[in-house]
């Protein structure tokens, strides 16, 4: 009955030629439900190349300490003959750090004279923690109380969603603020600060998941067969749960990391360790900048690069499948 | 229903028209050589099943299909070629379409009067209150009651007849010389889709245009258009004056949609007879006939060999085995003694010619 | 309108449990007495400091049990008695505080989502208008980089560009400058860099959004009607689809206030603007509780406001809400802190 007008293909991915650019608003349009094929869905290669860093950075950061990279904290302090202007005499005489990239230090050094490449490799390696610590706790509290709300549903779905409303109408960041600073700045009090605000997100989302599968067939026919509450959640809701989950996990790892270095920016970082948002504070500075911009730009780069990694992949893979909620990912 | 008084001036002429879209299998053949000519202020009515092409053909012939589509052959319009060319100088003033349903043809968050008003005030050169008043008028002539009223409200506080009516009056603040009406009573009530039919004819009569009226339903046809032209696989099948259509239908798929549809003369519970099996696949389809695997006519060569049309006057048809002659009632006899056709389809107990 | 009603009662039921929540942590994780009297208040040998901590904790009520102080910080608090500042000398009321920093925030908050909308539009009808050709490629990629570059990052980079690199825009903010102006010395000039830092993310996140929408919207049957109308291309664009598209952005753009507070945090932090946020981490700092707990509310109260503000919106957008009361609010659900 309806004719022609089935649900309008989506945009089609083929390149177009140019002389019909007066119609780009119907381009999308009529398309091709006349054909009505489906397009396959593809993960695309940027996906790869996100992953490829990940892999890369991540090897670095655990491999760190045995790789061949410089100490980061020791000052390579270049010398240099010179006339000395006060005795006059030709002498070694240092060289005032901060040290532009060049063969030795591939990025440059701070001015400090430390090594960049080796102080941003290891400065993953307490980001990336915090990232990956923040998940886990984000994965296993909100999903298992989101599993738990949408599994038993009635009173106890009642109590736990209301929790998640208040956490994610709280002002987070000044809950993570207040936290760090009135307990401690360890590495474990910072990520499971910013894994507590990422249990709402999270769970609401195992929530919405469980509360769809436990409606269907091998549900209730483990149900009916009379498998125990706690096996079906674990047998037969986990795996279908874990996957959209773990796609937002790899967003949370990407919020995290920029929200250590945004706790890291108001001077709040974990303690004792140089994180990335330490280093990019390091040479933010105006005189820093100005004469050095390698010292806040080189570790800045490995930030970018792993978070919109995160970002990207997460993004692909709750479209690969089909993840429907709209995340804000701003910091 | 009048060809005897036809005018000389020749609004559209297709010759061999066809549209492509392309597609990662390669290109699917939408439309695929269709040729035919239409007057001012005559009716054309193009009746197919879904996916038969008619709404990618009229969707061509206005430019509407946007970039990805390979068009070629010849549409002229008031002498104009249109194949490949930018044809928006023609929208809103010499072309116009009205789409099948209505509410979501309608801008949702727009007022009505507004949306009816928006090609005076853009090519008219009309003042706002001066687009208002046209816009009232004609709303009145529509027959939408309270029309000044009617003129502040959505969509959807109408009704779906009120909303059609609404689209028709946005067709006739326009003026066109050709308007193409797509499905346009498909997703009415049926109380109100004849009226909106009637109305529809009736205003293209008074205003001389030219009215293709494209529809899966031959009764819609009946009465009201002048020619009929049947497309199956993006090809014409028949065409032909509607009444020398109805009375000397040649083509076994005209049959076969004519007895699909419910009539209303048909006395109750009449048994419909539904086409067996689905449109052809247009990417990659049979060589032959596009309607032989669905035929109950269909021998070997129609499987094998494209049919060449047959003019008869201004009567046209593609077919080797038409029904009326002796070739098809040997054609039908044939396979009603095998008991299938060449295509393997089973025949069914009755025939029934119309 | 027994919904907005029984919404409001909902969010006021929000606010109470967000304050129990911050004024428990407080209590729990800090001392407030520490706060208020310093080192006298571990003094407890000295029998004049023990005057001094029984004076203190009656005056401030810290002898009472939680929950009571709890409500009585509520009771003063709804009458907008914001309590006093612990850390300042002399301890003056927090509502002065506010009302000294609060309207810098503000204006921050403003002039970002202004240059967050204005860019996020046409560049959204205009990858759109393109969609999946390379025009709108670059440009989702380019959004995705903008929604990947923190807040941080972006204030360093963009001052490295426009002020030290060519140095047309001003560094540093000065409180006493007048806003309204366009030079070095007025604060609108002196809150652009600021205010592209937070705007250019969120640019980038509602391009994202109105993008997707619009092309849906660009896919329905009236606006193939609108161009068989012969209304031109952008006025289909602006005019017919970009209304019906703005749902999703207006829910994101509510919920995005509360964002760009986080945002600010650390952008008045870098560029030096003595708001609300940047009294926020200072507050923290010192343990200043009163005023840690009056900013969360103030807060929290603007998300809030803002949200229920987008309700209204939408039927302003869309006739259909108006008339058939059924919200066909798109969810989305907020992440991030």
């Amino acid at each position: 009955m309806t004719d022609e007008n089935h649900s309008p293909a989506e945009p089609s991915e083929m390149e177009v030629s140019e002389e019909h650019e007066h119609d780009e608003v119907s381009a999308t349009e009529a398309g091709l439900e006349e054909s009505g094929f489906a397009e396959k869905k593809k993960i695309g290669v940027g996906f790869w190349i996100a992953a490829s860093w990940l892999v890369l950075i991540t090897f670095l950061a655990i491999f760190a300490p045995v790789l061949p990279f410089k100490e980061p904290n020791q000052n390579f302090i270049v010398f240099e003959q010179k006339e000395n202007p006060i005795t006059g005499k030709i002498q070694d005489r240092p060289v005032q750090p901060p040290y532009s990239p060049n063969g030795d230090h591939w990025l440059g050094t701070d001015q400090d004279a430390r090594d960049i490449l080796s102080r941003s490799i290891h400065g993953a390696r307490i980001s990336l923690a915090v990232g990956a610590l923040t998940a886990l706790f984000g994965i296993v509290v909100g999903g298992a109380l989101g599993m738990i709300a949408g599994y038993f549903k009635g009173i106890l779905d009642k109590v736990i969603s209301a929790i998640f409303l208040v956490s994610l109408s709280f002002p987070g960041l000044i809950l993570a603020i207040l936290v760090v600073a009135l307990v401690d700045r360890s590495l474990i009090t910072i990520s499971i600060t910013i894994g507590i605000l990422a249990v709402a997100p999270i769970g609401r989302l195992a929530r919405a998941q469980t509360l769809s599968f436990a409606e269907r067939e091998f549900v209730l026919a483990a149900e009916t067969l009379g498998a125990k509450k706690s096996r079906i959640l674990v047998r037969e809701l986990l795996p279908n749960v874990l996957i959209p989950m773990s796609t937002l996990a790899m967003l949370v790892i990407a919020i995290a990391i920029v929200a250590e270095g945004t706790l890291a920016f108001l001077g709040l970082s974990v303690q004792g360790s140089s994180t990335w948002g330490k280093l990019i504070l390091t040479g933010s500075g105006l005189q820093t900048l100005e004469s050095s911009p390698w010292v806040a730009f080189a570790p800045m780069g490995f930030l970018f690069l792993t978070v919109a990694s995160f970002n990207y992949m997460s993004d692909r893979l709750r479209d690969f499948f089909d993840v429907r909620e709209i995340f804000v990912t701003r910091d | 229903m009048s060809h005897e008084t036809e005018t000389p001036s020749t609004l559209l002429k297709l010759d061999d028209y066809r549209v492509g879209f392309r597609t990662e299998r390669g290109l699917a053949k939408a439309v695929d050589g269709v040729s035919y000519e239409l007057n001012s202020g005559k009716t054309l009515a193009i009746v197919g099943e879904s996916g038969s092409g008619k709404t990618v053909l009229n969707r061509g012939i206005m430019g509407l299909l946007g970039s990805n589509i390979n068009e070629s052959g010849s549409v002229k319009f008031q002498g104009e070629e249109l194949v490949n060319t930018n044809r928006q100088k023609f929208w809103g003033k010499k072309m116009a379409m009205i789409f099948q349903d209505p509410m979501t043809s309608l801008n949702p968050v727009m007022k009505v009067g507004k949306q009816v008003s928006e090609p005076l005030r853009l090519h008219q050169g009309m003042s706002r209150k001066e687009a208002r008043h046209r816009t009232v008028e004609l709303f009145t002539l529509v027959g939408i009651p309270e029309p000044s009223q009617r003129f502040d409200e959505y969509p959807h506080q109408l009704s779906g007849g009120m909303r059609q009516r609404v689209m028709i009056s946005i067709a006739l603040a326009i003026e066109p010389d050709l308007l193409i009406a797509d499905e346009p009573t498909t997703s009415l009530d049926v109380t109100v889709q004849k009226y909106i039919l009637d109305l529809l004819v009736e205003v293209q009569k008074e205003s001389n245009m030219a009215m293709t009226i494209i529809t899966h339903d031959l009764g819609v046809a009946r009465g009201r258009a002048d020619e009929i032209l049947v497309m199956y696989g993006g090809r014409v099948m028949e065409h032909a004056p509607a009444e020398t259509l109805f009375n000397e239908m040649a083509h076994p798929y005209t049959s076969a949609l004519l007895s699909s549809i419910p009539k209303l003369d048909d006395p109750k519970h009449t048994r419909l007879t539904p086409i067996e099996g689905f449109p052809p696949d247009i990417v990659d389809g049979p060589d032959g006939c596009k309607f032989a695997a669905r035929c109950q006519y269909a021998q070997e060569n129609c499987l094998s060999e494209l049919p060449d049309t047959t003019v008869k006057g201004d009567h046209s048809y593609a077919c080797f085995y038409p029904i009326g002659t002796d070739e098809g009632a040997k054609a039908f006899a044939s396979n009603a003694e095998r008991g299938h056709t060449a295509a393997g389809l089973k025949i069914r107990a009755k025939e029934e010619v119309i | 309108m027994p919904k907005a009603i029984k919404r409001l009662i909902g969010l006021s039921c929000l606010l109470i449990v967000i304050s129990m929540i911050t004024f428990g942590a407080m209590n729990f994780l800090g001392d407030p007495l520490f706060n208020i009297l310093g080192p006298v208040a571990a003094d407890v040998d000295n029998p004049d400091s023990v005057k001094i901590i029984e004076e203190a904790k009656a005056q401030y009520h810290l002898d009472k049990s939680l929950p009571e102080r709890w409500a009585r910080w509520a009771w003063d608090f709804v009458q907008g008695d914001f309590g006093v500042q612990f850390s300042s000398s002399g301890q003056p009321p927090v509502s002065n505080l506010i009302k000294e920093r609060l309207p810098r925030t503000l204006e921050l908050m403003a002039v970002a989502q202004l240059i967050a909308v204005a860019l996020a539009i046409p560049w959204s009808v205009l990858a759109a208008s393109r969609a999946n050709k390379r025009t709108d490629k670059v440009s989702t990629i380019t959004a995705f980089a903008f929604v990947s570059i923190p807040s941080f990052a972006m204030a360093v980079i963009l001052f490295y560009i426009f002020s030290i690199r060519l140095d047309v825009l001003p560094d540093v903010y000065n409180a006493t400058d007048s806003f309204w102006g366009f030079t070095h010395d007025h604060r609108l000039i002196q809150l652009i860099l600021p205010g592209f830092t937070l705007g250019l993310g969120a640019a980038a996140g509602y391009q994202r959004l109105l993008r997707t929408d619009l092309i849906t919207t660009l896919q329905e049957d009236f606006i193939l009607m609108a161009r068989s109308k012969g209304v031109s291309k952008r006025r289909v664009l602006y005019y017919h689809a970009l209304r019906p598209s703005l749902f999703s952005l207006i829910t994101l753009l509510a919920i995005n206030i509360g964002y760009m507070i986080g945002g600010s945090l650390v952008v008045e932090q870098y560029f030096r603007i003595p708001g609300i946020a940047s009294a926020v981490v200072e507050a923290t700092l010192r343990e200043d509780f009163p005023v840690v707990l009056a900013v969360v509310m103030i807060i929290s109260c603007g998300f809030m406001v803002f949200n229920y503000l987008a309700d209204f919106l939408y039927s302003v957008i869309d006739p259909r809400i108006r008339t058939e009361k059924s919200g066909q609010r798109r969810k989305i659900t907020s992440m991030g802190m």
